[in-house]
């Protein structure tokens, strides 16, 4: 049986260790999207580049080697459990002697940029439908203004490509937020990592997890909610 | 209005275009005259819009040449940018930006391209948004517009490249009946301050009345080519006949 008595008394004793491992759950959780963002703008140029017909043959054999590593890359992110990812990178890096001077903090930042690399992946996509699905002619408008790819990028695309990103970024992260529950795995001290310390210690199996649970649920709801309000006063703007 | 001997501002020589197994256009020559209005007609799939958008490289010609202002567009080293500047294009869609207010619309070409001044480019946008009636919507964005305000816009917009030719694909084509009218005004004042326009159009009213020429695409070529009285009182070429059999 679930006891709300114990679930009382472990969070009387243990509450501070388990708002460390938020903190730590929400900076990491909101770094790598950052990183994740920045890899993803990346990623996203490399797959939209277009090989031109007249293009010096070298710079178009380039092009198509960035291209195929750009979806290589994407395609095998996303086909294999993030679980696997932080296990091949963690241990990859530190047996490899990739290490700093603090083991906490190498465990911190190969973890992050375990997570990081995941998100670009999707992030990536995300850019790309969000640039695709601002209308052609918009493109062809802003040419024919005489602005060249990139003046018509800056000041008509990107624009109305953020505003199609942007809840779908804000997603990602409420997305990420529970998915760094698996870099307890290698040791990271984020929620679920606590939580797991705090069982071991107490000997108490389930209370603790439920902690975590509605601490999870708190933030991710508040969040998700808070994001749908905010796409429904954009989808209602007329700036688009 | 007569163009006969007036210079020519653009040269099409056996312009010719394909896309993938299709070819669309099948060696157009033709030459359009600073100061006149050229309607071009045909039926859908003649390939009229295709050789609109080749003349401004929205379409990469695979043969031929187009010389703009003594430039060859055709030619790699040509800089398209600088010159599409001087050659206003109006869709059937508007693509009006989206995420910029009428005025800044009007603005961002002669601002960012030009490198113009905000105060001037804002009065020449509003001196603009006046010649199309619009110049209380400035602050509006695009889609608190109708079609036909829109379509205003972007031929507002157009105007403030200060281009020597104007382009017009089919813009009346996207517009509830009602608002046709509106923008076929705004073209007929242009065509009568004596703006090179080459307008692809299924208003034969507009061509019979506006255009100094009337120009008729179909199956990749222009079959026949003429003043519009001549043109719509006696054709000579049978598919124009049938052409004009069916819309007229």
């Amino acid at each position: 049986m679930i006891s709300a008595e114990k679930i009382v008394k472990i969070w009387e004793s243990y509450s501070a260790f388990y708002w460390k491992g938020l903190t730590n759950t929400l900076w990491i959780a909101a770094l790598a999207v950052v990183l994740g963002l920045v890899l993803g703008l990346l990623i996203a140029s490399g797959r939209m580049m277009t090989v031109k017909k007249d293009e010096n043959v070298i710079i178009a054999i380039i092009k198509s080697i960035v291209k195929f590593i750009c979806i290589a890359y994407v395609e095998v992110l996303r086909a294999t459990p993030l679980l696997v990812q932080v296990f091949v990178i963690y241990y990859g890096a530190t047996t490899a002697g990739l290490k700093l001077p603090d083991a906490t903090m190498t465990r911190m930042m190969w973890g992050l940029i375990a997570v990081a690399l995941n998100s670009g992946a999707y992030l990536s996509e995300v850019i790309r439908s969000g640039i695709g699905a601002v209308p052609g002619g918009q493109m062809e408008a802003a040419r024919c203004v005489g602005m060249n790819h990139w003046q018509a990028m800056r000041y008509v695309i990107l624009p109305q490509a953020v505003r199609n990103i942007l809840p779908a970024l804000c997603n990602e992260f409420v997305t990420i937020i529970k998915e760094t529950s698996v870099l307890s795995m290698v040791g990271i001290s984020e929620l679920m990592f606590q939580a797991q310390s705090v069982a071991s210690t107490t000997y108490i199996f389930v209370e603790p997890y439920i902690i975590a649970a509605i601490m999870y649920f708190i933030i991710v709801f508040t969040l998700s909610k808070l994001i749908s309000v905010f796409e429904r006063r954009m989808s209602r703007s007329v700036t688009r | 209005m007569s163009h006969a001997n007036q210079e020519v501002l653009i040269q099409v020589k056996d312009l010719r275009k394909h896309f993938k197994h299709v070819e669309v256009l099948k060696g157009i020559d033709i030459d359009i005259h600073k100061g006149e209005v050229v309607a071009v007609i045909g039926p859908s799939g003649s390939g009229k819009s295709t050789f609109l958008r080749c003349l401004n490289l929205l379409e990469q010609p695979t043969g031929g040449r187009i010389i703009f202002e003594g430039s060859d567009l055709t030619n790699k080293n040509t800089n398209i940018n600088q010159l599409r500047q001087k050659m206003g294009m109006v869709f059937q869609s508007f693509n009006l930006f989206a995420n910029m207010t009428v005025l800044k619309n009007l603005t961002i070409g002669p601002m960012k391209i030009k490198g113009m001044k905000q105060e001037e480019a804002e009065k020449l946008a509003m001196q603009l948004l006046g010649r199309v009636g619009l110049a209380d919507r400035a602050d509006a964005y695009p889609i608190q517009m109708s079609g036909g305000q829109q379509q205003r816009v972007a031929i507002a917009r157009a105007l403030a490249m200060q281009p020597d030719v104007m382009l017009f694909d089919e813009p009346t084509s996207a517009l509830d009946p009602e608002m046709v009218r509106e923008v076929l005004d705004v073209m007929k004042q242009l065509a009568s301050e004596h703006m090179t326009m080459v307008v692809v159009t299924h208003e034969m009213g507009f061509a019979r009345e506006v255009a100094d020429r009337v120009v008729f695409i179909d199956e990749g070529v222009i079959q026949e080519e003429g003043a519009p009285e001549k043109f719509f009182s006696n054709p000579k070429n049978q598919r124009l006949k049938d052409f004009l059999s069916k819309v007229l």
